[in-house]
């Protein structure tokens, strides 16, 4: 599944340089808003596979099986970062996913939404000033100031 | 009263009793007057005080070794410096203050040389011009902190003191030199010589600081004081001799010459000293004899007796001294202006101070060391002091009177008898004539020079450029004193165009304060005559502040003093008598002669304006070749950083390949429906950029949101996923918003920008690269509690722990444990870290979010509220663009 995410990191982040390299200032604040996400899922993979590995899912059927474990063909999912009373024992990422790159994400997601909005005012802003929200315009307007 | 407290006002004075006389009214120019003389005299006598209690410590250990042992030499040391008043202690900065020699003679020769420049100025500025009142109520403050800054400087005793007062100089120094605030040339002078001489103290604080760490060998936490440096003398200068081993020491020397150049103004630093005399003529004689460039003396003097051990400080020192010397010499002698003539001679003699040192430091082994010149340094710094300052008095003096124009002065001693009389007294000095301290302070150095070129014969060449320099003093003084005589040979209105008049329309006064214009000046030469002809009055006064130079005997009693003139004709030896007598002689041809009269240029006035327009032209050159303005400019420079720096790492490191193979790469086909979301995601950002339509590729833009949210789901991140979900409506609504009030593309707009796209792929390989490599990092799944990850500490904590019967711990959901262990008390892992373990983060959160919110507002237009009355604004806008939401919405 980190392959996945990786790839999906990969593409995010190529559609949203291209478009931030682009002639006008709309496709920039596109590209800033798929940056954040291509941004966040990179900080999601650090919290590893939501999928058990092999070992994880031994442990977890003899857990509930008894002595006698058996491997399920389908693998098994992590629980959420919730806690339940089965996780009061000394391994709670055993079976849940890592928290804290989640706890970083949500953080993320808010500041990244206040940015948008402060830079999509910008943008308002600026073409109301400036009559163009060309990149190359711009720059030869701060040339000429 | 405790000599610390004696310094201390001492050094306070005249800054305090400057300020003082800001509360007297502007009129009462006596009194103002003596309100400030009062603070250099205070000081002197304080000083004087001092300087007779470390004396009488001096003389009677002297006494006692004599009764014991007639000539032994003592080897007990005194105790210089005076107690520490605490000021900064934590950083070993306090007032304490080394009274040692060269820091007493140099206390008394500011102060004592002050008063006669406040009186002077008294009589400078005048009571009858309309400006005197004004200019003097400025002036005492400004100098008073100048004379404060240059007290402390000589006296203090801790190295970062020196430096605190050192750059008090500069920038005292600075208001004093462009004091004509609305001449242009005088302002940029001030700045020429502020960052000149800033540029010095930078360097001297480095080498404070170098030296201070380097030395944390000798004494713990590093040297810090003066006093702690000539106590471990012998420390240091057997690391010094082996210098090759302590490389810091020798860099806090460069670091504190570089200082003490660019202040004493040594070739090619020079060029702000003669640029100084833009300031008025009190400052000008008070900042060439006694203050400013004596300050990089002092400097040199104080490291002289450890540094000497340096094998670099001759070879650095003398050819920058010699350099200087000369140069200063042969400039000197073609200029018209006397303050300019009179600047450059200053020149020439800080560069003969700093050779002297840099003599004093050869270690030549010739058998009779009694009179080499280093012995007499403060003999060689007063004697300078006291013919400098009545010649640019006196130049002052005539300016206001008639002309600073030497060609416009013939005969001008019958005008002004006593102001030209003064001059040439002073003259003489420069000239060094038997008769004048000056001669012995010359035979003295001429003497150091020979014995030194005995042992190394490659400083013949510094006695050829000394003869040099000293025929060129003696033909200044011939032609000064020709042309103010009207004698033939005097300089004439034929020598040279007249540039720009000095005449200040000075009007005349009477009585005794209106003489203070040229009686300081005669009151300071005479000393000159004193001490030439009365030699053993002067050994009186200023042996005591002579130290032998070496390190070993540095508080020791000096018992011998400067020759008189007698004991020189007699005994010193024929080869600098004559030398002497050549130099006079040649001199005074010269000086009759009719070469160099001329008036030249000094080609070092143009290397400030040059590394001036460097840095503003030449700066803001650079700075539009990088800041273009363009966002895609600034996006390349990070990105091909970033690839740069990638593709160097994917070069050296091998394991960075095997991630690509590794576990997690392996295990990406098995969770069918991730694959298909992140598909999805991949898919509608690949559409963004496809369609021209800016409202479809708003509608990719969300579903590539969605798809994200998903991802969150199958990532078991339900907090996320709601929190996306949320922003991505409002997201999506905002930029359909947005995008209705900007204008519609044109045709083709992202056409024709096929290198976007190879960039966009490396760029995304890299950050998809990167993020497998964090991802696959070894997660440390193990039972040793430290090679847990954070997020294992936080969920065991984040409701609370307590152990069951079997000693296993068990969630505390009663939350019956004691309140140390009950940790966040709440299930929601995420929610905890959140609010409880980075609460402050979440503050900070919401802070950026406030601040975003009231940015937003306060840009876009805001509609008028009833009842409210605005003062109308004049806009550039049409209402319609003032209030887009309205009108787009309206038609």
């Amino acid at each position: 599944m980190t392959m996945v995410l990786a790839i999906c990191v990969a593409v995010t982040f190529a559609v949203s340089i291209y478009l931030m390299l682009g002639r006008e200032l709309k496709g920039v604040a596109m590209g800033v808003f798929l940056l954040s996400h291509a941004a966040n899922l990179s900080i999601l993979a650090m919290s590893g596979s939501p999928m058990m590995t092999h070992a994880q899912q031994e442990a977890e059927v003899a857990a509930e099986n008894g002595s006698h474990a058996h491997i399920v063909d389908s693998p098994l999912m992590k629980d959420p970062p919730i806690l339940a009373s089965q996780y009061a024992n000394e391994q709670p990422l055993a079976t849940m996913v890592d928290p804290l790159p989640q706890a970083l994400i949500l953080t993320a997601i808010v500041i990244s939404f206040g940015v948008m909005a402060f830079l999509l005012t910008l943008l308002v802003v600026t073409n109301r000033k400036t009559q163009t929200i060309e990149v190359a315009d711009l720059a030869e307007e701060a040339r000429k100031a | 009263m405790n000599s610390v407290w004696m310094v201390m006002i001492a050094v306070f004075a005249p800054v305090t009793l400057g300020l003082a006389t800001l509360w007297l009214p502007r009129k009462a120019i006596e009194l103002r007057t003596a309100v400030a003389v009062a603070g250099p005299l205070i000081a002197f006598v304080m000083l004087l005080m001092v300087t007779s209690g470390v004396k009488t410590g001096l003389a009677t250990q002297h006494a006692y070794a004599d009764h014991e042992h007639a000539h032994q030499i003592i080897s007990e040391k005194v105790d210089l410096t005076t107690d520490t008043l605490d000021w900064m202690p934590s950083l070993n900065i306090n007032f304490a203050f080394l009274t040692d020699g060269l820091g007493l003679f140099f206390g008394l020769l500011v102060s004592g040389i002050g008063i006669g420049i406040f009186l002077y100025a008294r009589g400078y500025f005048g009571k009858a011009a309309p400006t005197s009142a004004d200019d003097l109520y400025r002036f005492y403050p400004t100098i008073g902190l100048f004379t404060t800054a240059m007290l402390g400087l000589v006296l203090a005793d801790y190295t970062i003191l020196t430096l605190l007062f050192w750059e008090m100089t500069s920038i005292s120094s600075f208001l004093l030199i462009g004091w004509d605030r609305y001449d242009k040339k005088a302002v940029k002078l001030a700045m020429q010589a502020f960052f000149t001489t800033g540029l010095g103290g930078m360097g001297l604080f480095g080498g404070i600081l170098v030296f201070g760490n380097a030395t944390g060998s000798v004494v713990e936490g590093g040297i810090w004081r003066w006093s702690q440096m000539l106590e471990h003398s012998e420390a240091l200068q057997a690391m010094l001799l082996n210098v090759t081993s302590h490389p810091q020491l020798l860099w806090a020397f460069v670091l504190m010459f570089i200082g003490a150049g660019t202040k004493s103004a040594q070739f090619p630093f020079h060029y702000w000293l003669p640029g100084a005399m833009a300031a008025p003529t009190p400052v000008s004689a008070f900042l060439h004899s006694a203050t400013m460039v004596k300050a990089g003396v002092f400097m040199v003097g104080r490291l002289f007796p450890v540094f000497a051990a340096l094998p670099l400080f001759p070879q650095l020192i003398i050819p920058f001294g010699a350099a200087t010397m000369l140069y200063g010499g042969v400039v000197a002698l073609q200029q018209h202006d006397l303050k300019r003539i009179f600047a450059f001679t200053t020149v020439s003699q800080l560069g003969l101070l700093m050779c002297m040192y840099g003599l004093g430091a050869i270690d030549f082994t010739y058998k009779d060391h009694v009179f080499a010149a280093i012995d007499f340094d403060v003999t060689q710094i007063a004697n300078h002091a006291f013919y400098k300052a009545p010649l640019f008095i006196t130049a002052g003096a005539i300016g206001h009177f008639l002309s600073r124009d030497i060609t416009q002065l013939n005969g001008a001693f019958y005008k002004h008898k006593a102001i030209c009389g003064t001059m040439m007294l002073a003259a003489l000095g420069l000239a060094a004539v038997p008769g004048t301290i000056s001669f012995q302070a010359k035979e003295l150095f001429l003497y150091g020079i020979l014995h030194a070129a005995d042992v190394y014969p490659v400083l013949w060449v510094v006695m050829v450029m000394t003869i040099i320099t000293a025929v060129c003093n003696v033909a200044i003084c011939v032609r000064v004193c020709t042309t103010l005589l009207g004698l033939p040979g005097g300089m004439t209105e034929a020598d040279g165009e007249h540039h720009g008049d000095h005449h200040h329309d000075h009007p005349h006064e009477h009585g005794l304060l209106a003489h203070m214009i040229w009686l300081p000046g005669l009151v300071i030469v005479s000393f000159q005559f004193l001490g030439g002809i009365i030699t053993p009055l002067w050994n009186m006064v200023f042996g005591i502040f002579e130290q032998p130079a070496t390190a070993a005997n540095y508080f020791q009693y000096k018992a011998e003093g400067v020759p008189s003139l007698l004991y020189v004709a007699k005994h010193l030896g024929s080869i600098p008598l004559w030398i002497s007598m050549f130099c006079l002689v040649a001199g005074t041809m010269l000086g009759l002669s009719k070469f160099f009269r001329g008036s030249i240029k000094d080609f070092a006035d143009k290397i400030y304006p040059a590394m001036y327009w460097l840095a503003v032209t030449g700066g803001g050159k650079c700075f539009r070749l990088v800041q273009t303005g363009n966002l895609k400019h600034y996006l390349i420079f990070v990105l091909g950083a970033l690839l740069l720096g990638f593709g160097w790492t994917v070069a050296v490191d091998a394991e960075m390949w095997s991630t690509l193979t590794g576990d997690e790469a392996a295990r990406v086909f098995e969770y069918w429906p991730g694959i298909l979301i992140g598909l999805i995601a991949c898919l509608t950002a690949v559409l963004i950029p496809m369609t021209d339509i800016r409202i479809v590729r708003i509608v990719f833009l969300g579903a590539c949101g969605f798809a994200v949210v998903a991802l969150y789901l199958v990532y078991q991140a339900p907090d996320l996923a709601l929190t996306q979900l949320m922003f991505e409506i409002i997201s999506v609504i905002l930029f359909v918003i947005v995008l209705r009030l900007l204008p519609k593309e044109k045709k083709g707009a992202d056409a024709g920008k096929a290198w976007r796209i190879p960039v966009a792929v490396c760029v995304g390989l890299v950050f998809g690269w990167m993020t497998l490599t964090a991802a696959s990092h070894n997660r440390g799944e193990t039972t040793n509690p430290d090679a847990q990850p954070l997020g294992h500490t936080l969920a065991q904590h984040s409701y609370g722990l307590k152990t069951d019967d079997d000693g296993n711990p068990k969630l505390d959901t009663a939350m019956s444990g004691d309140v140390g262990k009950r940790g966040g008390g709440g299930t929601n892992v995420v929610n905890v870290i959140l609010v409880d373990f980075r609460g402050f983060d979440t503050l900070g959160e919401i802070a950026v979010l406030g601040l975003a919110a009231m940015g937003v507002w306060s840009m876009l237009p805001h509609r008028r509220r009833k009842g409210i009355k605005y003062r109308k604004v004049e806009s550039d806008y049409p209402k319609e663009a003032l209030d887009p939401l309205e009108s787009e919405v309206t038609t």
